[in-house]
Formats: C-alpha cells, structure tokens, sequence
C-alpha cells in the first residue's frame, strides 16, 4: 500500500491536480490504489463528482509507474451508451494526457466518426478509444479485429446503470467477454449511478470468478431542491395536457431569472408544442431558445450543444435527449413538464442543473394536469426516503446471442464449444443449455428446424477448419448494417427541396400526411412537397399552425416505487401536512372527489360505475402503472364476460382504467370481491389478454435484432425494397411452422415479464385481497375517471367470435378508412 | 379449407369472389388472381432470412382446391407471379403446375416479373402486357391505367381497416369494386396489405376464412 502511495505516478498526478487548485476526492483515491493493485470494480458515484477521472487517471498513474505492462497499441477501451458524450471526454482526456506529459492519443468511434478516420484507426488503434457497445459488435465483425484488442488492459464501461436494463446491456456484457478472450489480463470497471439494486448491476458487469472485483462508492451527495409550479386555480375535472400552455407566463419569469435553463418535457411531439408556445408567448426569446431531440439533426444539435456549454443559450426545450450526457457548466435549472414517470429518472434530471461538485440541484415541476401535483408530493417523499428503482439485467436474450453469433462468424469465425463456455460465464446466458445454443447455430446455419429447403441459406457455414464463417459478402454487408439492440420506428429523413437536412421524422407519422399540408419539426413550420427514396421533402411553409408530429413509443409506465408512494399521497390528500403545499392546492378537486365518490385511503380500493350516454362505465383505480393496468383491465373485462356476453372498450392511464360498455356492467358490492380475487390469477390472465398479439408487438424488435427484418436506412437508395416484410408476418409464420422456435418464446417471455410485469401484477392482487373494496355509483365523470376518458388508449376485449363482432360494426355505423 | 362466395354482376358478366383470394369468371372458366408472388421465400432465405417453404406449399394447395372447386379451364393471373429471380421455389412451381393437364395460364406482366421468356415457355405461361377479353381489360397496376374500359389490376395488396365505436380495429383483406375496376386481393398469404384509399366510391369485398362482408 505504501509503495502506491509513494509511487511517482501518484505524486505526478497529485502535483498536476494540485496545480489547477484540486485534490482528489476520497472515492477517486481508492480507485486508483485498487486499479493498480489489479482489481475490477464498479464505481458508484453521482455525476459532477469527477467519476471520470477515477477510473482514467488509475490507468495513467499505472502507466506511469509500470510502462512496462502496457504494450504499444490500444490500451483503454472506453464504452459508454452515448454519442455525445465521447467528444468531450476525449478532449478532457487528451487536456489532461497533454498537461502532465504523456504522448497518448485519445480518439473517439462511433457511428458519427468519419470513414477516412476509421480506416486509419484500423492501421493504427489509439491508446485511449472511446466508443459504444454497437461500434464494438462492429468492430468484432471485421476480418482479423482480435489484433487490435491484444494489447488492452482495461476496459470500462461508463453509464453502466443506463445499459443495465436493456438489450444494450446484453451487447456489453458480450463484448467484455469477447475482450476478456482476445486479452486475458484485461481488467474491468464500470462506473454507475445509484440504482436500487447495486450489488446485482456489479454481478452482472462482473461475473468473472478470476476477476479480483471491489466497488468504490463515493459519499458525495447532491443538494435538490423541488419547486413546484401551481397554476393559478384549480379544475376540479382535470385531464392530461390540458393545463399545458396555460402554464406559460408562470415559466417564463423563471427562464428570466436563471442563466441557462433545460426544459423536459416527456415526448419529441411535446417539446416541439413547448417551443412553439414560449417563442409565442415571448418573441425575444427567438435565437435564445433552441429545441433539443433525438429527431433533430445531428449538426444542429451539436451545436446546441455547444451553445448551452457557453452560456449563449438561455433555455433548452428537451426530451430525455439530454437526460445524460455532456455536463454543461452553465445550467443552473431544470423545468420538468409533465409526469417523470420514475424517481431515478426525476433525479438524473435535475441532476442536470448545478453540476459542479457542491452546488444545489433546482428542478420545477409544471404539471400537465393536477392530478400531477400528487406525484410531485410523492416524489419528494420518496426522495426523502432514499427509494430507487432497481434496473433488472435481462437474460437469455436470443435475439441479441444470434446476431452477436453472427457477427463473429463475419469477423474471425467461432467455434461453437468454445464460445458456449465463454457466453455461458456471462450473466445474461449463465442459464444457456447445449441445447439452446444447438438451436442458435441451426438457425444461423440452416434457417431453423423446419425449414426443409436449405440449400439456398448460407447464411451462416461450418468451414473445414470447424469454425463457423460468413463467406458471403452479402449477407456480411446486409448484418453490419444490422448490428445493434436499438430499434426505432422506420424514421425519414427531412430535408429542404432546395437542399438541407433538417432532423428525422416516423413513416408512420408522415403516411398520414398528403402533400401541401403542414408539420412542424425543429421548431419550423414545414410544408410537404413528397416523399421519395426514404427522404420527405418539403419547404417552409407560410401556415401560422401546423400539427406537431407525433412519435410512437416513449410512453414510460409508473414505476412500482413511483405508485407506492403515490396511493400513499392520495390517501393523504383529504388531510395535508402544512408544508405539503401542493396537497393543500389539490384540495378543491380532491373534496370533489370524495363527495361525490371517494377518495381511497392506503388500506382501499375503489371502484367506480358512472352511466353516460356514451354508454356504462367501470372504473378501476390500483395506481400501477399503464402496463398493469393493460392487463388488469383485460383481466376484468375477462372476468366479467364470463357472469354475461358483453364486449368492453378500455382505456387507461397510469393511475387507473376504464371498461365502456354499451350494455349494463354486472358489477355490485355482492360479487366484486370474487371478480378482484386472486384464486387462478395467471390463469386467468392468459385467458384474457391477447398474448399472441402482445408476443407479436414485442417480436418486431426481436425479429429485427435477429436479422429476420430487414430495416431500411433513412435517405439511402437501396431501401432492399424485394427483402421488405412486417415482422407480424414472419411472427405468424412461425407461429405456424414452428412454435418452438426460440425468438418465440422470447417474444411471451418478454410480454410475460415486461409487458405483464407478472411479479407486479400478483404483488397489486395481494395488496387488493387485503384492502377494504368500496364501490361508488356516481352521476357523473369523477375528478379521478374524467382523464382516463379523455386520455384514450384504448384496446378492446371481446368474447364475440369475429363475424359477429364486423356485424356489430357495421351495425354501428362504422367508417372505412 | 372453407370456399364462401359472392356473385357479382358486371357488364352482364357473373363473376363470383370468393374468401380464398381468387375469382370466378363463369363464362370464360377462368379463375382470375394476382400476385401469388412465388419466390419470395426462396429469395429472403437466399438473404440470410430463413422462411419455411410451406408458405408456398399452403399457397398451392388453396390454389389446386380452388381449381377443383371451380372446374377451372384457365388462369389468369394479374401480375407478380413470381417476386425474385429464377430460385428453387419456381422448380416447386413447376412441378406442381404438372399435374393439371389442360390448364392455360396466362400472365400480364407484373413490377416483379422479370423472368426470361424462357422460363415462361418452359412453365407454358402466356405472358401480355395488357390482357383484353371482352369486356374487361387486365393491368397489373392500377394506377397504369389510361383507358376506359373496365379492368381488372392487383399490385397494392387491398385491405380494409373497419373501426367500429370506442376505436375497435380490424384489419381485413379484401376486393376494391368501383365504377369501372376491380382490385384484387394478393393471393399469397406472405403479403402485406394496404388500407389506403385514393377513391371515395369504392366497394369494398373483405373476408375471412369463413365469410365475405360487403362494405360500403
């Protein structure tokens, strides 16, 4: 121990810090001392805090004392999940490598990186590279790539809790193992944020039992503070988005009042309405307020960028766009618009504001609707109770094992035993059978079991030497293009007719569209001239109104920490502490509430039936989020049309859900109990829910990553037009030809575990078996029913056979589209 | 394998849709369908896409009972006969065709076919560009169309989408009637479908496996 602390790459380091008016923090310290004495680890620490440095700085202090260990060649390997944050990591690295005197080269890859630049990379590998998880799998799927990682010493994985969850996730831990077998020695840290379940994300980043693992947690807290923004009265009857530009003159004043402000909101379509409305609503800001997201081109969101980094911007409307990344200096508060959805997330973004080491976090909450307001009050609570959602590593993930396969046999080819022992001492397929993995290369190698007819797929090949190759140049070109666990809508390009491009939009959203009508993207008023090879062009339009685009996805359900302390609020609603100021504005629409339903305490559970015109409802409200609620809802619409024929539409929100009915719903205090029971419960849900259309939403994902689709690139001319089918077609093939197919079974895995969140779901049928079911007639909409019938997402559920039910439609006046 | 028909009437012609994507024409004994689009599994598994040949198997065997059903003298097919080059599902093709004797198939040429003549003559298929049999007039795409008289086309892959109240969805093949063209449905069942509509007075045939629904 002493021999490090008295090492020269210690001193230096300590000198070169101590020059710009710096020490290291204590978690930075011990990072150092455990890399040089050969650990892995993981380093727990919020951002501002120099996480970075922890980890860079221990590899040069052991260059420094030890050159001798590192061979000349690439010897840090830096994955993070984000682009943008590359760029400017490399010029602090490189700042830093300069100013202490080390001739290391410091480059970034990623998809943004220029072919000229890659090709000399390829010649000669930086020392310091810092990349994604996909440019790994890339990088593996060159012919000869092992040369370029023998030399590596330490690979580190930043942001791990934003890859934890996800399929990206599973691209990680592949490509360690794959850089764990070109380089043995290599050791592996990762740096995250405070998840709720640590010592699982270590486990799986770090499941290598001749790994030497440890985890160094930084005692550095971030100060919040939570300001939320009431609007000057109250409805009783609120719904979503309905308060929204209202909402306006009370943001400005704190635009005004900030130097540079980040403002969420929680969709692309959202922040493009927000932009519009402040730049209406103050004109001076024109040049002051950008818009920043994931459909913006990628020059004009570096720029802004750049821009909020020197303080010329004022205010940034943004999606979760900007929820990680740079750390820019001169942002000093956040305005979240709308419902976070989860605490982690909360705090990341407000996070965002205040970002040197001791500063305060400020983040405003706007409310869209004053239901809201309860969720500001249980985030602070939660807050105040350290309650962090955990991000569950996700196993036997097919889809993401096939391509990984793949792309090694475009690479340098696999042996098929020795990659099973490799692949199995990850997390994600420590339960991989032999079988399993027979089925994978079948499927490379000859389409899968039933597919009789072969001779024409070689896609994958046993060579003579018993590795497993792509010899065709096609299908490797087809799988680069390919690579990756990111699946998005099929996005076009925007671009000028007179030329210049101006950020992406979804098919789905421009098919809508016909020429000479307007859209908004960037904050531009658009006209649409036509669509042709991918590309929508248009031209500025003259129309003062436009719709905003909308995007499919990014609606976030609740989490289960979030609702918790949710149905705890509402509960205390009727009673606010004094200092819950935003309890005390609800108080109007929560009284309303309770006079003409009620407002459930924490022991309760309330059901509501209200008769309309539009027919007899049944509102349900466990407050867990969206995705239970799916299945919850079609599990009552089940359990009810076994008592009569009925057929039910749902709707539902995060807090609750509907069933409409044209007929009177059997409901009635007698036998509510049986119809909330938990007896049969997953059976019954299978019954219910249309799990072979779920499985077949989750399967477009699946069937991309596994190379069963081919997706087509915004903007390039061989859009593999011959090659184009929807993955629900194949799904329904192979449910026909064969249902054990293992990307099948995926896909209800996911549904079951996602989508179900069956844990959940049994976790809220406990919870109601022991709570008090009170039943409400009500007159009219509720302040709790009215924004589940206007929000409306809505299935149906229907006991009908199918020729009956396109009767029923016709009968009801349907229209063709 | 369940066949549902409808009789239509048009310029004094019965013609009878059925729900197994093909249609009747009494007077000629011809079956009428469009883009059976052979190949295109072959053709994605030559591209590193494995996809059972049984999809073509169960496209032949509906079109072998439909031939039966109706005592079918000829076919005429509306375009996109096969969707890729020359691969093994088209051997497939040929074998099967074999086993009717005095069966006349005539093509009209699709955005897909673009196979030799060669290959035509060897299968005995008579290919057009623009098949006339009075009254009608057949066109692969509809949109190709400059002339008056009625036609009948395939190409866009017709289907309905019926919303019923509260947002029910359903989405169904079907035929497209208007005043003066027919729009078949894609006889394969390894094809997408279209719910687009460029006109406003069209009747629209959709069915499933055990009916046809009229819709206006």
């Amino acid at each position: 121990m002493s021999q490090f602390r008295d090492s020269d790459g210690l001193r230096i380091i300590n000198n070169w810090m101590a020059e710009k008016g710096h020490a290291p923090f204590l978690f930075q310290l011990q990072t150092w001392q455990r890399y040089s004495n050969g650990y892995s680890g993981m380093v727990v620490a919020p951002t501002g805090f120099g996480k970075t440095f922890s980890v860079f700085l221990a590899v040069v202090i052991d260059y420094l004392n030890h050159p001798e260990k590192y061979p000349k060649g690439l010897k840090l390997l830096w994955i993070s999940p984000l682009r943008s944050l590359a760029k400017d990591l490399a010029k602090a690295m490189t700042d830093a490598a300069d100013d202490i005197g080390l001739d290391w080269s410091v480059q970034v890859r990623n998809g943004d990186t220029p072919t000229a630049t890659r090709r000399k990379q390829e010649r000669l590998m930086p020392d310091v590279l810092l990349t994604t998880p996909e440019t790994m799998h890339l990088l593996f799927s060159q012919k000869k790539n092992s040369r370029w990682f023998k030399s590596v010493r330490c690979v580190v994985i930043d942001e791990w809790h934003e890859l934890i969850g996800n399929k990206r996730g599973v691209l990680t831990e592949l490509a360690i193992s794959q850089l764990i077998h070109y380089s043995p020695k290599v050791q592996i840290w990762g740096i995250t944020a405070t998840i709720g379940n640590l010592e699982e994300a270590k486990q799986a980043l770090l499941p290598y039992p001749n790994l030497k693992v440890t985890q160094v947690t930084a005692k550095q807290k971030k100060k919040l503070d939570i300001i939320s923004v009431l609007p000057d009265e109250i409805e009783v009857l609120p719904w979503a988005g309905h308060l929204g530009t209202k909402m306006v003159d009370k943001i400005l004043p704190i635009i005004a009042s900030n130097t540079t402000t980040l403002i969420f909101t929680n969709t692309r379509g959202q922040a493009e309405l927000w932009y519009q409305v402040l730049l209406n609503a103050k004109p001076d800001l024109a040049g002051l307020l950008a818009i920043h997201h994931g459909s913006i081109d990628k020059k004009l969101r570096n720029w802004i960028e750049d821009n909020i980094a020197s303080g010329y911007l004022k205010a940034v409307v943004c999606t979760s766009s900007l929820d990680l990344g740079v750390d820019f200096k001169p942002v000093d508060c956040v305005i979240q618009i709308g419902s976070v959805k989860g605490i982690a997330r909360f705090m990341q973004r407000a996070g965002r504001s205040g970002h040197s080491p001791f500063e305060r976090s400020k983040i405003y909450f706007v409310p869209t609707h004053s239901l809201e307001l309860v969720e500001v009050s249980a985030l602070k609570e939660a807050i105040k109770e350290k309650q962090i959602e955990s991000r569950d590593p996700m196993v036997l993930i097919f889809d993401v094992l096939v391509q990984f396969m793949v792309t090694l046999a475009v690479g340098e080819g696999f042996e098929a035993e020795a990659l099973y022992k490799r692949v199995k001492q990850t997390h994600a397929f420590q339960y991989l059978t032999k079988d399993d993995l027979q089925w994978c290369l079948h499927f490379i190698t000859k389409g899968g079991k039933t597919l009789h007819s072969y001779e024409e797929f070689h896609k994958v090949i046993l060579d003579e030497d018993g590795t497993y190759k792509v010899k065709s140049r096609r299908i490797s070109m087809l799988h680069r293009m390919n690579i990756g666990a990111i699946v998005s809508e099929v996005n076009l390009k925007v671009k000028y007719f007179s030329g210049g491009y101006i950020g992406m939009i979804e098919e789905f959203f421009v098919s809508k569209l016909k020429p000479g009508e307007s859209f908004i993207l960037a904050g531009r008023i658009l006209e649409l001239v036509q669509i042709k090879d991918m590309t929508v062009l248009v031209r500025r339009s003259k129309a003062k109104k436009a719709v905003s685009p909308s995007w499919l996805g990014g609606r976030l359900p609740l989490t289960s920490h979030l609702s918790h302390y949710l149905r705890l609020k509402l509960s205390d609603a009727l009673q606010p502490g004094r200092l819950e100021k935003e309890l005390r504005f609800l108080n109007p629409l929560v009284s309303r509430q309770n006079e003409h339903s009620h407002i459930p305490k924490a022991d309760e559970f309330l059901v509501e039936l209200i008769e309309t015109r539009d027919g007899h409802h049944l509102f349900m409200y466990p407050l867990e989020g969206r995705l239970v609620h799916e299945v919850f809802s079609a599990l009552m619409a089940y359990r009810i049309s076994k008592l009569t024929q009925i057929t039910f539409t749902i709707a539902m929100n995060d807090y609750g859900f509907e069933l409409l009915s044209d007929q009177p719903i059997p409901i009635s205090e007698k036998n509510i109990e049986t119809l909330l029971s938990k007896d049969n419960l997953m059976d019954d849900v299978i019954a219910s829910i249309n799990a072979s259309e779920m499985a077949s939403r989750k399967f477009r994902d699946i069937a991309v990553i596994a190379g069963l689709v081919v997706q087509s690139q915004p903007g390039t001319r061989k859009n593999n037009k011959s090659l184009q089918s929807s993955s629900g077609l194949i799904f329904r093939v192979l449910e026909d030809y064969e249902p054990e197919n293992l990307l099948l079974r995926q896909a209800y895995t996911e549904v079951f575990n996602q989508q179900l969140e069956e844990a959940r779901l049994q976790k809220a049928f406990d919870r109601i078996s022991k709570s008090k079911i009170i039943v409400k007639y009500a007159k009219s909409f509720t302040p709790l029913s009215f924004p589940l019938k206007v929000d409306s997402l809505r299935g149906t559920m229907s006991n009908e056979n199918l020729d009956k039910r396109i009767q029923r439609i016709k009968e009801q006046a349907f229209k063709i589209n | 394998m369940k066949i549902v028909t409808e009789h239509i009437t048009i310029l004094n012609e019965e013609l009878v849709l059925t729900n197994q994507r093909a249609i009747y024409w009494n007077k000629e004994s011809a079956l009428i369908l469009s883009d059976l689009h052979i190949g295109k599994t072959a053709h994605f598994r030559r591209h590193g896409i494995p996809m059972p040949d049984d999809i073509l198997q169960k496209d032949l065997r509906r079109l072998k009972e439909l031939i039966n059903h109706f005592n079918t003298r000829r076919l005429i097919i509306v375009g996109d006969l096969f969707h890729a080059k020359a691969n093994s599902d088209m051997d497939t093709f040929k074998t099967w065709l074999k086993q009717f004797d005095d069966l006349s198939l005539v093509l009209v040429k699709g955005n897909h076919d673009r196979q030799s003549q060669r290959l035509m003559d060897e299968l005995n298929i008579h290919v057009e560009s623009t098949l006339i049999i009075d009254p009608f007039i057949f066109i692969h795409d509809p949109s190709d169309k400059t002339t008056k008289n009625f036609t009948f086309s395939g190409h866009i892959h017709p289907g309905v989408l019926l919303k019923g109240k509260g947002k029910q969805k359903l989405k169904l093949p079907c035929y497209q009637v208007s005043e003066n063209q027919i729009i078949l449905p894609a006889f394969s069942l390894f094809t997408g479908l279209n719910t687009l509509r460029n006109k406003t007075d069209v009747v629209s045939y959709a069915f499933t496996d055990t009916a046809i629904f009229r819709l206006q």
